[in-house]
């Protein structure tokens, strides 16, 4: 028979038995490798977000993907990160988008991004004025409501029932999408911590060869996610 | 008493004259091959052809600088050698040299003056050249390359290496051999395999092992040791005969069609020579590469299919290469994907698999087969490492212009996990070949850091 690389065959199994137990570790275990966790999201070092608005963040993303049941929440995968980096980013700042006018808030959204602010301002300028609508509304700040509230609230955000300015109107577009993406982008961008939501949803990640499997009708792959960076989960 | 005293100094004064004799009388240069007539005239464009085939502007042309001004810096094992200007600029080049003393640093090693020459300029070699081409090539340069004043770096090497001349006892050594070329007679195409092989090509100068004094052992066919494999600068230059030797593992087209282009069906050129293809191989005619690829597969006595072309232009079916056993057990593991598979095949899997692929035979044309690659299974482990760590690149060629390029993966493992990977390539798919420690990829991390 062949001895497949790596994998320890009879002949090299009991040179290791004979050698003793200090070489049964003869190949490393492919699985995950420990990576230094990262600060708490408490100690986290903003890049962009203020305090209340990364309350803010905290408390809607925990709610639009939420940690309860089974799957990692946006917090486990430490989606507020993502978000404030990305608005410290070129994203935030729409450094190569197209941001001449003419804006019309009444335009159809499939005719795109019409407002001059950029999405930081967005975030900026939307979080203090539907926080005041959550205290005129519910009684409290946003981050500071039951849960259930929060729902609430952000339904009414998401039915146009929550009035902002408005250049104002992407807000709520970009607070999913974002999340969103924070959940699933590459962990390199500070979300998605520990591949947490690839291993969740069975994505292999940046592994690129699956030619052998598409035929394999209802057979899981087994093989956890690797990121751009390396890191495997 | 006295007489005693009397031969002691005697002795020591032969022996004086003898060392004074040694270090300032002449060498003999050697004679031609063969006396061309007064009238000869080397034919339409040889000089040029004869400056491709023996790939003089790899090293006589610093990186960025002049072709053939000279000034680019060759490791050796003494230190650093600076390669002279032999563009035909009086002052700095060879302009004032007499035929007669070009031929003499051609096929002796000795430059006008009398200086004897680093054995880095593979005269060891071009000794086996035909008068006519090394005519050629001088007549070439004086009247067809522009003069560059460019005054390059001494080279200065430690004691002893830079009492030059010692070289005239190595050459004692090494130019046993006479001068001009020997055809075994197998074929005209073969001889001429042979020629550009042994001559002008220098193959032996990196692919045939070096004595303990560091002259080539096996200059020419005759010769045991002759393309059976040598170490330099830290690459495997394989063996390009004998069993395992991919003269005899690959058929006459596709060992062409590696010369021609530095890819094949096989493998993709690399390191040293990448540069061999890129500077000279790819300028040679169709024939000519099938020639030396003809004299290669033929060298131990295998039978020599020739192909009617080679790396033919157009469209071009590429099959699938197929796997042996060995091959297919490997791949089936890595198919499986199961999450216990050792941590070098993960690293394969997560890194290498989209274009090598599970069974390791890559793409043919493109992407390089790890199964019996003499570059995963040699015994100099820094060029896999540096593979891995900064990629790779071909440049494109006349007959394949496309570069092919492998990116580097340093800031997506680490050394231990390069360790790991390259360990486990050495062993899969029925490879044979040691470990390789995560020290050695420091080394070689450390060292590429620096460059």
């Amino acid at each position: 028979m062949t001895d497949l690389p790596g994998y320890p065959s009879r002949r090299s199994f009991l040179k290791a038995t004979a050698a003793g137990a200090a070489l049964s570790g003869l190949a490393h275990s492919a699985s995950a490798q420990q990576t230094p966790q990262p600060v708490s999201l408490d100690d986290y070092q903003r890049e962009y977000l203020n305090a209340d608005e990364w309350a803010f963040i905290m408390a809607a993303t925990a709610r639009l993907i939420p940690s309860e049941d089974d799957g990692p929440g946006a917090i486990e995968a430490r989606v507020p990160v993502f978000i404030d980096r990305q608005l410290a980013s070129d994203y935030g700042t729409a450094d190569d988008w197209y941001m001449e006018g003419p804006h019309d808030p009444d335009a159809d959204p499939a005719r795109g991004w019409q407002t001059p602010l950029n999405p930081a301002e967005v975030y900026r300028q939307a979080i203090p004025a539907f926080n005041a609508w959550c205290e005129q509304t519910h009684g409290a700040v946003f981050a500071e409501l039951a849960a259930k509230q929060q729902d609430a609230a952000l339904t009414s955000l998401q039915k146009g029932d929550v009035v902002l300015a408005p250049e104002l109107r992407e807000f709520w577009g970009i607070l999913l999408a974002n999340t969103k993406e924070g959940y699933f982008a590459d962990p390199q961008y500070g979300g998605n911590h520990d591949m947490q939501s690839w291993v969740y949803i069975g994505f292999p990640g940046a592994r690129a060869a699956y030619r052998e499997w598409p035929e394999r009708h209802n057979v899981k792959y087994p093989l956890g996610p690797v990121s751009i960076s390396g890191e495997r989960a | 008493m006295k007489t005693f005293l009397r031969i002691i100094g005697g002795l020591a004064l032969a022996g004086v004259i003898a060392l004074l004799a040694f270090i300032f009388v002449p060498v003999q240069v050697s004679k031609p091959a063969r006396e061309l007539a007064a009238d000869w005239q080397p034919e339409p464009g040889q000089g040029e052809y004869v400056l491709h085939a023996s790939d003089c502007v790899a090293c006589h042309t610093a990186e960025g600088g002049e072709p053939l001004a000279g000034g680019r810096a060759i490791a050796s094992p003494m230190g650093t050698i600076w390669s002279t200007n032999i563009t035909p600029d009086p002052e700095t080049g060879i302009g004032d040299w007499s035929y007669e003393e070009f031929r003499a640093a051609m096929v002796d090693g000795i430059a006008r003056g009398g200086t004897h020459l680093y054995p880095a300029m593979p005269y060891e070699n071009y000794r086996l050249m035909k008068e006519e081409d090394i005519r050629a090539l001088y007549d070439y340069i004086m009247a067809d390359i522009a003069p560059v004043q460019n005054e390059v770096q001494e080279t200065h090497l430690k004691f002893p290496f830079n009492l030059r001349f010692g070289i005239r006892a190595w050459n004692w050594l090494a130019l046993t051999h006479d001068v001009g070329f020997d055809p075994v007679g197998t074929s005209d195409l073969q001889d001429r395999g042979q020629y550009l092989v042994e001559g002008p090509g220098h193959c032996a100068a990196c692919h045939s092992p070096r004595t303990p004094f560091m002259a080539q052992d096996g200059v020419s066919t005759s010769d045991d040791g002759f393309l059976t494999g040598g170490v330099i600068d830290g690459w495997n230059a394989p063996a390009l005969r004998g069993e395992g030797s991919v003269s005899q593992a690959w058929p006459v087209e596709q060992l062409a069609a590696y010369l021609a282009t530095g890819r094949n069906a096989h493998s993709t050129a690399n390191g040293e020579m990448g540069l061999v293809v890129e500077h000279s191989l790819q300028h040679l005619t169709d024939e000519d590469n099938l020639a030396m690829a003809a004299f290669l597969k033929g060298l131990d006595g295998a039978e020599v299919e020739l192909p009617k072309s080679f790396a033919a232009t157009g469209p071009t079916p590429l099959p699938a290469p197929e796997t042996d056993a060995a091959g297919k057990a490997t791949a089936a593991m890595l198919i499986e994907a199961n999450p216990d598979m050792p941590l070098g095949a993960r690293l394969y899997s997560d890194n290498c698999i989209g274009c090598h692929f599970a069974n390791g035979k890559g793409a043919p044309g493109i992407f390089p087969e790890l199964q019996n690659n003499h570059l995963v299974t040699g015994s100099e482990t820094g060029p896999l490492i540096s593979v891995i760590l900064n990629g790779a690149e071909m440049p494109g060629t006349a007959k394949r212009p496309m570069t092919l390029r492998m990116q580097g993966y340093r800031d997506r493992m680490s050394d231990e996990e390069i360790a790991e990977l390259a360990s486990w390539l050495r062993k899969a798919w029925g490879n044979e070949a040691g470990t390789v420690t995560a020290t050695d990829v420091a080394t070689v991390r450390a060292a590429s850091d620096s460059h």
